[in-house]
């Protein structure tokens, strides 16, 4: 028998969602390049989910998706008001997946004038990029560090997420859950100038609310991972 | 060019409405020339607060459509000079409102008015959503509980991502204003402090509206409550009203707790 060719596997990928309030070509055009020009390390090349929230024809579609492509964005799936835009979405070749699940959170401004500071690749020996976020993290938003550490400023609210593949470190209140060395770094360690956290997690091993509770709660405190086990510690 | 704040909150029945109507009668009272816009398309509600219920012909879909002029269906309050009232519509659904449509009614109004209100419906969805994305300013009403503080929270993020200025990368001026609020019950513990609040949500207090029969009083009469100068509520809201334009005020109708708090917050900031 011949060797095998591929295998498939499955994945999640962090993807920007495009969400259309509404569609006028000039308009759009016009506030896309700003936008893309806001935070071009972030947004070029960023493969993108349309999202429609409005009804939208074909023709528009299609104008839609040139001119994602003319300021370097990749469509590659569209969800929402699909309506009868299933043919036109199959010929430009993107998938449709209004009927798929997926979990979206709020890409806030925070997340994005963070982008622009980083530096662009290869001017410099490669540095882990460390992300700083001035403002709450509040309720539903999620704000994820890839290739990096995560500093927060302000307080993660109850119901927020905060991911980084580094380490993590809250100089407010955190009471949302926290989840560092999601790519698989063990050595990722959370600092928390106050905890009342929902979860923390490093690597994948987690501990919750209840477990945080017995051990210092509403004071400074780590975690890290000891021997596999996830350990909470008083800091200072 | 008018100032544009959407009276928000994401949870329902906490005040929007009534902190609406007696913001806008406070601005107006103040010389302001003052325009207070009902968002909550289907329930229409803000009229029967404002007391001109009988007097709405046209409304802000019928001025979307294009049925009728904005003049046509603006509402000149009866009792306060320079105020006027954009009624909902009770016969459509929350559809009813695009995009363009309430840009290009804001824009108009911008022309004419130094404030406008607007007062969102419940949820965090897209009728709450439209309601916030023009505005300059929210004021975030908020009870003193844990689910209201939450979505008030959750209100807070999406005007930070979702509403124009965020796209724009500016931020929107938030201001906290807790209703409802009733000290013994928060001696009791049954509800959250001003501080517990304060703490969690990290907005600047615009007022705390005491818990007070005259709010409900005022809504049978058809009064915003802020014409009840012999009120609690009426007072907090005059007082909310002056700091939004800029005043410094001390709070009132908090009720001594623990010492200390007072001094805590009126002389934390
Ligand atoms: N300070 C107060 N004291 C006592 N009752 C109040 C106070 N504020 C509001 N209420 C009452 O709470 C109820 C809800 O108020 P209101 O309609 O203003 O809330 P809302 O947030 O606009 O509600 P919705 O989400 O349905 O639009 C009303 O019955 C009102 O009279
Ligand atoms: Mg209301």
């Amino acid at each position: 028998m011949a060797e095998q060719c591929f295998r498939m596997k499955g994945t999640t990928l962090t993807s920007i969602v495009l969400d259309i309030i509404m569609f006028d070509p000039d308009e759009f055009d016009k506030q896309l390049a700003a936008k893309v020009a806001s935070a071009p390390q972030f947004f070029t090349r960023s493969s993108l989910i349309i999202q429609l929230s409005c009804a939208i024809d074909a023709t528009a579609f299609e104008l839609l998706v040139t001119l994602c492509r003319k300021h370097q964005l990749q469509p590659m799936a569209v969800k929402g008001q699909v309506g009868d835009l299933r043919e036109t979405i199959n010929d430009l070749g993107l998938s449709d997946i209004s009927q798929s699940k997926a979990t979206e959170s709020e890409l806030s401004p925070a997340d994005e004038s963070q982008s622009q500071t980083q530096k662009p690749a290869g001017a410099k020996p490669e540095v882990n990029k460390t992300r700083v976020v001035a403002r709450p993290v509040r309720s539903g938003q999620q704000v994820y560090a890839e290739g990096g550490d995560l500093i927060i400023l302000a307080a993660v609210s109850e119901g927020a997420e905060i991911l980084a593949d580094g380490n993590i470190h809250v100089y407010g209140t955190m009471r949302g859950r926290a989840l560092a060395g999601v790519k698989g770094d063990t050595e990722a360690r959370i600092f928390c100038q106050q905890i009342e956290a929902e979860l923390l997690s490093i690597a994948g091993r987690f501990v919750m609310q209840e477990t945080i509770q017995t051990q210092c709660w509403k004071k400074p405190a780590q975690a890290y991972l000891e021997e596999d086990a996830l350990l909470v510690t008083e800091l200072g | 060019m008018a100032k544009i704040i959407v009276v928000t909150s994401g949870k329902g029945g906490v005040g929007k409405t009534t902190s609406s109507a007696a913001i806008a009668t406070g601005l107006a009272l103040q010389g302001h020339k003052t325009v207070v816009v009902d968002f909550d398309v289907g329930l229409r509600n803000l009229d029967l607060i404002m007391g001109c219920e009988r007097r709405v012909v046209y409304d802000f879909v019928n001025v979307i459509n294009k049925e009728a002029s904005l003049n046509q269906a603006l509402i000149k309050d009866k009792r306060t000079p320079g105020l006027f009232i954009l009624p909902a519509s009770q016969t459509r659904d929350k559809d009813a409102l695009t995009m363009d449509g309430v840009q290009t009614v804001l824009n108009d109004l911008s022309k004419d008015f130094e404030y406008i209100i607007c007062d969102s419906p419940a949820g965090i969805e897209q009728g709450a959503q439209m309601a916030l994305y023009f505005a300059d300013e929210a004021i975030v009403v908020t009870n003193p509980e844990v689910s209201s503080v939450r979505d008030s929270d959750r209100i807070l993020g999406i005007l930070q991502s979702k509403s124009m200025r965020a796209e724009q990368g500016k931020s929107v001026k938030e201001h906290l204003l807790l209703t409802r609020y009733n000290p013994h019950r928060v001696a009791t513990a049954e509800m959250l402090s001003v501080a517990d609040v304060e703490e969690i949500l990290a907005v600047p207090l615009l007022g705390v509206i005491p818990e007070s029969e005259a709010v409900l009083a005022a809504s049978n009469q058809g009064a915003p409550v802020i014409l009840d100068q012999d009120s609690t509520a009426g007072q907090a809201y005059s007082d909310a009203v002056r700091r939004l334009t800029g005043e410094t005020v001390e709070h009132r109708f908090l009720e001594a707790q623990k010492k200390g708090f007072f001094k805590r917050l009126l002389g934390g900031k």
